[in-house]
């Protein structure tokens, strides 16, 4: 929490990261970034993002085997660490913390809610 | 996965993102990046491509990039004693092979060397003044109806002072003939005569240049009695006693005073001479008052103080105050000319600075670059050809250990070995060939090789080629990869490679060819000039140079002279015909046009002119022994002279020369009166006093040369005992108006044969290679049953459609360079088209006897021997 804190790409990978669990990697990522959140990144971007984040200590990674479709090119694998879970616990509970605080009223005039 | 056809993303990207990350990241950015790009692909390959090219980009972070690790080679001594071991047997392996390598550069950097010192010597001429580009020489320009012509002169006594920028200004006159090439008689030895040549100068001459003055007075021409000579004028006229305050006499009459000795005037110095005299000795000589002297034209130079460019000194000197009312209306302008262009572009064309001997500076320049750049590409082709015998060394090399980059540096290295062998060689042979290359361009070069300067250029110089001409092979030798090439498979090149050499062979070839077209027509236009008709005769002429007593005994002289049967005719004559550069606008005729302003060249001369020199008289006749006609001067006019005056009846009619009256007597055939680079002016000859002529001609039988300048001699000696008879040829006088021309010729012959001799050391080396290579192929087309010429035939083919080609690209650029070169003569040969053709039957003969020797030897040897596997 010191300092710590998560953008909102870095939570949404994070998140992505999650899903895909055991078999996120670059191309993956992005592709799931697109289909859930409709987000269409460059695959450097997110490669870019994945490597932050893993550099805070949210991920960590390892490379799977060669694989043919790759041309015998090797994957990153990225995995949530304890860490990375936390984060996005905590990034949750706020929201929804924050979100309840939110008065009828103000809900009634954005549309949302019961009549 | 369906079955994927091979698409592949563009290769120079891919190779541009293997090149640029760091390969730990290496995988995943390129696995990612070529995942998308094969699901891309499935629908458009070209969208694929640009995306997978923009991917590319993108990834292009600083994250991304690898870190340069330092790329220490860690030679130990060892490994270097064994990569010299290696180089050097590698070199005696094929020694023939190894030898033309060197040979080749070897010879291409003699050129180079040479060419590099007559550049340089013609480059540093008239620098060693002070201030070299602020001295300037005043030159005039005469409008004379259409032409302009240009003259280094001006009034003498032009007034700069109006210019702030002038400091002084200084009269210089020289010339070849007398009076600036005079008699000096030798301490204690009065009936010799040594000539020696020299210049009067007014007093600024000291510190406009720099001829440092090393004993006696530094401003000598302050003194109208004085003189200023050489160290070796002093030494021959002298020998070893000190001269200074000596008395010497000019032309026997005027008495000067040595008051300076100067050090020698260096070779490179446009200005040349051994004495310098003030001007009033000169006016004194000619016999003109001071005030007629200052009147006369002559050349003028003038040093600047500021940084001042010609064109607005050019606009200062046509000030009125300067060009006076009177020059101008004879339509005469001023110019200032700097001094530093004398030797390279003093040459004018109508009016205009049209540059000169810097065009042949420019072209051997080109030469030597192209000679050298043809021996590189030799190189290159013969190393990279060669490549595939060091595969095994190579491939073991790496499997030890060795980066890609250590075996490029250990190739590179060879290279320089060999470049700087050759370096050597050509150093020696320069220093042994100068004196043969200084008598064939008539120049004296010299070089000090343990210059620490030109050390340290030549090692940069072998750098720069031994990394042009090693990198390439060495490169593609580092790419070999060791399991392929130990396995035993023959590493052929790519075919890029072999396109490459074909390129290279190709443009050396045409380099060659149009190098050698280029001689061929200079040569014929060269003998065209010396062969042509001009209309006079120049062959066995003697030219005199009388002195005043013998033209007064000019009857006795000749009636002596014609007694022996050798002697033709003799005459004399105001100027020379052969070049004559005597004009004047100020001829008028009956029915002359106003305002018409046409120059005319005009030789005074005595009667016998005509037949000495073999004009041909068209109608009329020549001056006779007596003039006919007592009150009008008698002249002969030449054919274009009518036209210019387009006269009825011309015989007998009444012209006017300045102010004398003449009465044209006689129509002659036009002859050539200078260099055959300029239009022909028309010419008149008129009838002048032997006593004012200044010029002696004797013609002898062809053949008889020797008894001829013997009787001369005598006979000369006998009338004139007081001086040595001072002669040249006509014919020898008439080549000097093409030294250039003719340096430049020899020169162009010389290295043209080294070009064609790198080309054929580069086809030959080609073909040898080719030959050996397809050793299994020959065999097997021999058991086949293939006669020797028809594996022959084979083998040339593919050469001479090369060769072909080239000499075809070649034509053109020749065709276009020869006719400009050609565009600088009036009279010039039509474009040889003959050359052309010779040159290329020529090459393609000579390339397909070189095949034949080489291949021959291969084609005959048992097919057992070379179908044998290993």
């Amino acid at each position: 929490m010191k300092g710590n804190y998560l953008g909102e790409l870095e939570e949404l990978i994070l998140l992505t990261v999650g899903i895909l669990h055991p078999n996120a990697y670059g191309v993956a990522v992005m592709d799931e970034l697109d289909v859930r959140a409709g987000r269409s990144l460059n695959i450097s971007a997110v490669h870019s993002v994945l490597t932050r984040l893993e550099g805070k200590g949210f991920l960590k990674s390892k490379m799977s085997d060669p694989t043919e479709e790759r041309g015998g090119r090797r994957k990153r694998i990225f995995l949530l660490t304890g860490a990375g879970k936390r984060a996005l616990e905590e990034a949750q509970v706020l929201r929804t913390e924050m979100y309840n605080r939110i008065p009828r009223v103000a809900l009634q005039v954005i549309g949302v809610g019961s009549k | 996965m369906e079955n994927k056809s091979k698409r592949y993303p563009p290769r120079w990207a891919n190779r541009f993102l293997e090149w640029y990350c760091n390969p730990p990241l290496l995988d995943e950015i390129q696995g990612d990046a070529f995942e998308l790009y094969y699901r891309e692909a499935k629908m458009s390959k070209r969208k694929a491509d640009l995306k997978f090219i923009w991917n590319v980009f993108r990834f292009l972070r600083w994250r991304n990039i690898r870190k340069q690790k330092p790329h220490y080679i860690n030679y130990s001594t060892g490994m270097l004693q064994n990569i010299f071991k290696v180089a050097v047997r590698n070199f005696f392996r094929q020694p023939g092979h190894s030898l033309l390598n060197v040979m080749g550069l070897a010879v291409s950097f003699l050129a180079a060397f040479l060419i590099g010192l007559w550049v340089f010597h013609e480059t540093s001429y008239d620098r060693f003044h002070y201030d070299p580009e602020k001295i300037f020489k005043v030159m005039s320009h005469v409008d004379g109806n259409g032409a302009i012509e240009t003259y280094p002169a001006a009034r003498a006594n032009i007034n700069l002072t109006t210019i702030s920028d002038v400091t002084e200004k200084a009269v210089v006159i020289s010339g070849t003939r007398w009076p600036n090439e005079l008699c000096f008689r030798p301490d204690g030895k009065t009936n010799e005569c040594i000539y020696l040549f020299g210049i009067f100068a007014e007093q600024p001459f000291f510190s406009i240049f720099n001829f440092p003055i090393i004993k006696g007075n530094k401003n000598p021409l302050a003194n109208p009695t004085n003189i200023a000579i050489s160290e070796s004028m002093a030494v021959k006229l002298y020998g070893d006693t000190d001269p200074l305050g000596k008395t010497l006499k000019i032309d026997d009459h005027f008495p000067v005073t040595i008051a300076s000795i100067f050090k020698d005037v260096p070779s490179n110095s446009s200005l040349q001479f051994e004495f310098v005299v003030p001007t009033q000795v000169f006016a004194r000589m000619r016999g003109l008052s001071d005030d007629y002297f200052s009147k006369d034209f002559q050349t003028v130079y003038f040093k600047t103080s500021t940084d001042i460019m010609s064109e607005a000194l050019t606009a200062k000197l046509n000030n009125p105050s300067i060009l006076t009312e009177d020059l101008k209306k004879d339509k005469v302008s001023y110019s200032a000319f700097p001094f530093v262009n004398e030797r390279l572009r003093g040459e004018f064309t109508n009016g205009k600075n049209s540059g000169g001997r810097i065009q042949y500076v420019n072209l051997f320049v080109l030469i030597a670059v192209l000679v050298v750049a043809m021996a590189v590409i030799n190189f290159i082709n013969l190393s990279t050809a060669r490549a595939s015998n060091r595969s095994k060394e190579i491939g073991i090399r790496k499997v030890i250990g060795a980066q890609r980059n250590g075996v490029v540096m250990q190739f590179v290295g060879e290279s320089f070995l060999v470049v700087v062998i050759a370096l050597v060689i050509a150093s020696l042979s320069t220093q042994l060939l100068l004196p043969a290359f200084n008598s064939l361009i008539g120049e004296t070069l010299s070089v000090t090789l343990l210059n620490p300067s030109i050390l340290v250029w030549l090692g940069a110089f072998a750098l720069v080629v031994a990394l042009a001409a090693g990198l390439y092979p060495a490169w593609v030798m580092s790419a070999f990869q060791p399991a392929k090439v130990l396995k035993g498979n023959t590493v052929t090149a790519s075919t890029g490679a072999q396109h490459l050499r074909k390129v290279l062979l190709v443009v050396q070839v045409s380099v060659s060819v149009g190098i050698i077209i280029f001689t061929g027509v200079l040569f014929e236009q060269l003998s065209f000039i010396r062969e042509k008709n001009l209309g006079l005769d120049s062959q066995n002429i003697l030219h005199i140079e009388p002195t005043y007593k013998i033209m007064q005994r000019y009857d006795a002289l000749k009636a002596e002279l014609l007694t022996h049967p050798q002697i033709k005719s003799v005459t004399a004559t105001a100027s020379d015909p052969v070049d004559l550069t005597v004009q004047t606008t100020g001829v008028s005729w009956p029915g002359m046009p106003e305002g018409m302003n046409a120059a005319f060249k005009i030789l005074g001369a005595n009667y016998e002119v005509g037949e000495t020199f073999g004009l041909q008289l068209i109608d009329g006749r020549f001056m006779g022994a007596k003039p006919g006609d007592t009150l009008n001067t008698e002249v002969v006019v030449s054919e274009s002279a009518l036209i210019k005056m387009d006269l009825k009846d011309p015989i007998g009619t009444h012209i006017k020369i300045g102010d004398s009256h003449c009465v044209i007597i006689g129509i002659v055939k036009d002859f050539h009166t200078g260099s055959l680079k300029q239009e022909q002016l028309p010419t008149i000859i008129y009838a002048h006093p032997i006593l004012q002529c200044s010029r002696l001609y004797v013609k002898y039988e062809a053949g008889t040369t020797q008894e001829a300048i013997a009787t001369i001699q005598e006979t000369y000696k006998r009338l004139e005992p007081a001086f040595t008879m001072k002669y040249d040829f006509v014919d020898e006088a008439f080549d000097t108006m093409y030294k250039t021309e003719n340096t430049a010729s020899s020169m162009l012959v010389f290295f043209t044969s080294i070009a064609l001799l790198i080309a054929v050391i580069g086809v030959v080396g080609l073909a040898t290679y080719n030959v050996l290579k397809r050793k299994k192929e020959i065999g097997l087309k021999r058991v086949f049953g293939a006669t020797v010429w028809q594996i022959l035939g084979n083998l040339s083919k593919e050469f001479v459609l090369l060769i072909a080609f080239a000499a075809l690209l070649a034509i053109p650029v020749a065709w276009y360079g020869a006719g400009q070169w050609l565009s600088g003569f009036a009279y010039r040969i039509n474009m040889p088209w003959w050359i052309f053709v010779v040159t290329l039957f020529g090459i393609t003969i000579i390339t397909v006897v070189l095949i034949t020797l080489q291949g021959l030897k291969t084609i005959r040897t048992n097919p057992t021997e070379t179908l044998r596997s290993e």
